[in-house]
């Protein structure tokens, strides 16, 4: 089914967002979309809207709250915070991730012996 | 699972804050962009530039919002949203389908509930007293000779029952409570206006054995009852009629019979006592003044807290907890055995020994069976209304979508999902049903008010939840039905059919014809049940109305008097005496006479036991010589209208000092004196004491109600017999009689300014109220009648109507061959006289069935009564004739050549 890969890329947005929100404290939309360009140093490249469907979905959930504030620019803008359901759901998630990805990483180190 | 929960519930939120989360997120974007474009101009890109490289960076924003505001909130409300905008646009194409689905409805629907409604607050609503299945009404079949009683006998006590069951049965509480007077109510005043209030008698555990509240001050205890306090409890709905809900009421004075009792609570919200179908007013505790007798008798007859035989007081009990009813029965049985014999002769063997029941405690205790199974009846017929009315608008439904399986195949063919037409249909029935049911409502609850007023009951009966909620199950369920029936029909046009020309598509229905003729069947045969019902009950009540009553009830203006201050024997004859001779001055007056008993009211005095001249009368055992009879004033007869046939009627000159007298009637002459000629004949009672001259005999005329037969009967005058606290007074006048009723108000004030006017009404009307369930019934089952009537020539007008218009091609077909036009008519209206003749033929043994049921209800009248039958069978042939002439009509103006063409 071609809705599956925009599954894996939503959910590890969602990850992502959630880790950035938990490293980092309260943070607008923009600053978010900052994070993750300095983190994935030019290898993810995004349409910086997507994070936003990213933070709707994950209020509607609950997993974050948001709030409007001051930027440091003197903007007004929304800022957006973990909860406590999030962060249990980041733990259980990073746990996922890591799991699959130590999956991942054997199965391709065995085809690259072979 | 939760987090989708979590998710449902921020999209519903989200619905109703629509277009401020949009105006947010366009401000959260802007400022995004902004700082985008910022942070690229510090980077060394033009302003320009920037601006551009920020939106590409960002995305598409129009479809970003899209996207936002369609995960944001729920898809699912906007989809039923859409297809309730295209189903009400399908409706309005077609109002007159709408309007006669939406009526028929209403009217299946609010018939329904109404009767529904009256039966269950009559037969099925429970006391609103806490824990009421603890809670009986106490019953019995007899009391033993010697005892004297109300006439409620069933459900009357003696004061030392009441006691004994109290004090030795076990019982947890034993509640007492005896009507104010013979109406119910008593002569009240909150300030200088007398009125009448409804209201009982009660012990001091009344309110708390019960477990009724109050919404302010507090019930009655123990002693209040034993020091017989001037304290009342007032019900919430005069709380609110007559002190405005006003929270100082509680320490108010409320003059009941010109004595002051102190207000000391409101009663809760929804009690209205514990006497069915008169809702009280207020409630005072056991009172042991002469003026507050039981049922507002003379005291000099004795005071039912020291009269050991007066059974005058009815009781609810409340058994223990972990006691079974049969227990507590058992042992409460024990007892009544005991007390029941207190002031008379004790028990000897082979008397028969009279059973205590326990009744539910029902808003109303045990109807009149009649009344029950009126209610039953109605019930019935109106459950057949509406199954007519929905099977008719499925079959509209059904014409209807059949005629739109061009649209569903165009629909199918355009890639429209079978769901979504199941949806939409569904969608379109809902609406349909909706729209009916709450007209239905609407009438509903004016009906149920009608009901009410027509059967004479003044306590609530408009529907409650239960009522709701069966009406919303009945609605559910017919919103299915209408939804799903079509849903077959939509579903076979599969998108080929778009190709296929309408001819074909007729041939393809002829299943469903045989479907839509056993509805029509079905209908005709449920709709004969009802006209002959109608038939029968209406003959009923025109019987009732015909049968002569001996006397001229029209004329006639009566209202009952009770004096406040004459209270003794001696004063209350010359209260009344002098009334008379003060309303014979009024002009216009013809004539005025006085009574115990209203005639036409129901009240009669039974007794038995007579001597004729020291002799068995006739032969009779003097004991078994039974009679009714009843007090009344000088020109009784003539005020009345009865023929006197031999002798005189009563005059002022029989006084007490004048020897005693009485008149018979020609029943009583002829069964105890053998002949018409009585008077002179004296009648003494059984002992031969208590002589009195039979002065005159009157012909036999109705007294307690018109289907009674008649029976040997005496009357007495007032002046010559014991106390009297209450007679009615009869005013014969030229004219209409309410129109003399303020000009006796206003004498009747300057006689006693606190004496209000019992029950004012003329006496044409005690008659007319004396049949009025007959009267009730009758009607209601005519409504219902036509109502089928109605409905089955709409659905039969629909059904014909759409088959002549699919049919037009074959007709012109046959025109074309030569068929002629009375040919073509004929052929649609054999086609409706042939469904009719099915429909009688299977609705005549279902309305012989039906009219076995009914006997019971019958006046004069048999079950297989002729005349019913054959208005029920010509009723439904004419109204098939009238149904299919108009289809038939257009059918034989079928113009063959364009019928032909348009194929």
């Amino acid at each position: 089914m071609p809705a599956d890969k925009s599954e894996v890329l939503q959910g590890t947005l969602d990850l992502m967002i959630l880790k950035t929100l938990q490293a980092l404290g309260p943070q607008h939309g923009f600053g978010i979309a900052r994070r993750i360009e300095q983190l994935s140093e030019d290898v993810l490249t995004l349409n910086e809207g997507t994070v936003y469907t990213s933070l709707l979905r994950l209020q509607q959930k609950s997993w974050i709250a948001s709030e409007w504030g001051t930027s440091d620019n003197n903007r007004r803008a929304r800022f957006y915070s973990i909860t406590k359901r999030g962060l249990k759901q980041l733990a259980v998630e990073t746990e996922n991730w890591e799991r699959i990805a130590a999956v991942i990483g054997r199965v391709l180190a065995l085809e690259a012996k072979a | 699972m939760s987090d989708r929960a979590l998710t449902f519930a921020a999209k519903l939120k989200a619905l109703f804050t629509q277009r401020r989360a949009d105006t947010a997120f366009d401000e959260e974007m802007t400022t995004h962009l902004e700082m985008l474009a910022e942070k690229y101009e510090r980077e060394g890109m033009s302003h320009k530039e920037a601006a551009r490289a920020a939106r590409r960076q960002f995305g598409n924003t129009t479809l970003l919002k899209q996207r936002q505001r369609e995960s944001r909130t729920t898809m699912f409300f906007t989809n039923v949203w859409r297809d309730v905008r295209y189903g009400a646009r399908q409706l309005a194409k077609t109002p007159v389908f709408t309007i006669v689905c939406v009526l028929t409805l209403a009217l299946g629907v609010g018939a329904n509930t109404a009767v529904f409604s009256v039966m269950h607050a009559v037969l099925m609503k429970m006391l609103p007293v806490q824990d009421a299945s603890h809670v009986f009404y106490l019953h019995t079949t007899g009391w033993p000779d010697g005892g004297s009683q109300t006439g409620d006998s069933n459900t009357s006590f003696s004061y030392t029952i009441y006691r004994q069951l109290r004090d030795q049965s076990g019982l947890q509480e034993v509640m007492a409570f005896i009507p104010m007077s013979f109406s119910g109510k008593a002569p009240v005043r909150v300030g200088g206006v007398p009125e009448e209030a409804a209201g009982d008698m009660v012990s001091g555990n009344y309110f708390h054995g019960l477990g009724v509240g109050t919404e302010l001050g507090r019930g009655f205890v123990q002693k209040d009852e034993e020091d017989h306090t001037p304290v009342t409890v007032i019900s919430e709905r005069f709380w609110s009629t007559h002190y405005a809900r006003s929270r100082d009421v509680v320490g108010k004075t409320l003059f009941i019979k010109s004595v002051p009792f102190t207000i000391v609570g409101v009663a809760a919200k929804g009690f209205e006592g514990t006497e069915g179908r008169l809702p009280l007013d207020f409630w005072i505790p056991l009172q042991s003044r002469p003026e507050f007798n039981a049922w507002g008798n003379p005291a000099e007859y004795g005071m039912y807290l020291t009269k050991l035989n007066f059974w005058c007081m009815k009781l609810m009990v409340r058994t223990a907890p972990g006691v079974s009813q049969q227990q507590a029965l058992a042992r409460a049985q024990t007892v009544f055995d005991q007390a029941a014999y207190a002031g008379v002769r004790p028990k000897r063997a082979g008397d028969e020994t009279y059973k205590i029941s326990f009744m539910d405690a029902k808003q109303f205790d045990t109807q009149d069976d009649s009344f029950a199974r009126m209610l039953k009846t109605l019930m019935v017929m109106v459950v057949l209304v509406l199954l007519i009315a929905m099977s008719n608008v499925v079959m509209l439904l059904m014409a209807r979508n059949s005629s739109r399986q061009r649209e569903f195949s165009v629909r199918l063919a355009l890639g429209a999902g079978r769901r979504e037409i199941a949806r939409q249909l569904l969608t379109e029935s809902l609406l349909l049903v909706t729209l009916g049911g709450a007209t239905a409502w609407v009438l509903a609850l004016g009906a149920t008010r009608a009901l009410g007023t027509w059967s004479k009951i003044q306590s609530n009966l408009q529907p409650d939840g239960t009522v709701l909620l069966l009406t919303l199950g009945v609605l559910f369920l017919l919103a299915l039905v209408f939804g799903l029936a079509p849903l077959r029909a939509a579903m076979s046009s599969g998108p080929e059919m778009v190709l296929r020309s309408s001819a074909t598509v007729s041939q393809s229905s002829f299943q469903k014809v045989r479907a839509g003729n056993a509805i029509i069947v079905a209908q005709i045969a449920m709709c004969v049940v009802l006209l002959v019902g109608a038939g029968l009950l209406q003959g009923t009540l025109r019987n009732l109305l015909n049968t002569p009553l001996g006397q001229k009830p029209q004329g006639l203006l009566v209202f009952g008097v009770h004096p406040q201050h004459a209270h003794t024997k001696d004063e209350s004859i010359a209260f009344f005496v002098a009334l008379q001779q003060r309303l014979r001055t009024i002009p216009g007056v013809e004539s005025v006479s006085l009574v115990s008993n209203r005639p036409g009211s129901g009240w009669s005095n039974n007794n038995a036991g007579i001597l004729v001249d020291g002799h068995k009368p006739n032969g009779i055992e003097p004991d078994q010589a039974e009679f009714r009879g009843n007090i009344v004033g000088a020109d009784y007869f003539r005020t009345m209208g009865v023929q006197v046939l031999q002798g005189r009627d009563f005059s002022d000159a029989d006084t007490a000092s004048a020897p005693k007298s009485l008149i018979v009637n020609e029943t009583f002459a002829k069964k105890y004196l053998g002949s018409l000629n009585a008077v002179g004949h004296v009648l003494t009672d059984p002992k031969g004491t208590d002589p009195s001259l039979i002065i005159g005999v009157v012909k036999d005329h109705k007294y307690t109600s018109i289907t009674e037969e008649a029976k040997p009967m005496i009357w007495t005058a007032f002046a010559q017999g014991g106390p009297q606290n209450e007679l009615n007074v009869e005013i014969r006048v030229t004219g209409d009689p309410m129109a003399m009723l303020p000009t006796v108000r206003k004498v009747i004030a300057q006689i006693d300014p606190d004496m209000p006017l019992l029950d004012p009404t003329t006496q044409s009307a005690v008659f007319e109220e004396s049949i009025s369930q007959q009267a009730l019934f009758a009607r209601l089952a005519g409504c219902f009648g036509i109502l089928a009537v109605v409905l089955i020539a709409t659905g039969l007008y629909g059904t014909l109507a759409y088959r002549v218009s699919r049919r037009s091609a074959e007709i012109g077909v046959r025109m074309a061959l030569g068929a002629q036009r009375s040919q073509v008519v004929w052929m649609v209206l054999r086609g409706s006289l042939l469904l009719c003749a099915a429909g009688v033929v299977l609705g005549i043994p279902l309305a012989i069935a039906a009219g076995r049921g009914l006997e019971s209800s019958l006046y004069g009248m048999k079950a297989l009564d002729a005349a019913s039958y054959a208005f029920a069978v010509v009723g439904v042939a004419i109204v098939a004739l009238l149904a299919s002439a108009i289809p038939a009509g257009r059918a034989a103006s079928v113009n063959p050549t364009r019928a032909l063409r348009l194929e």
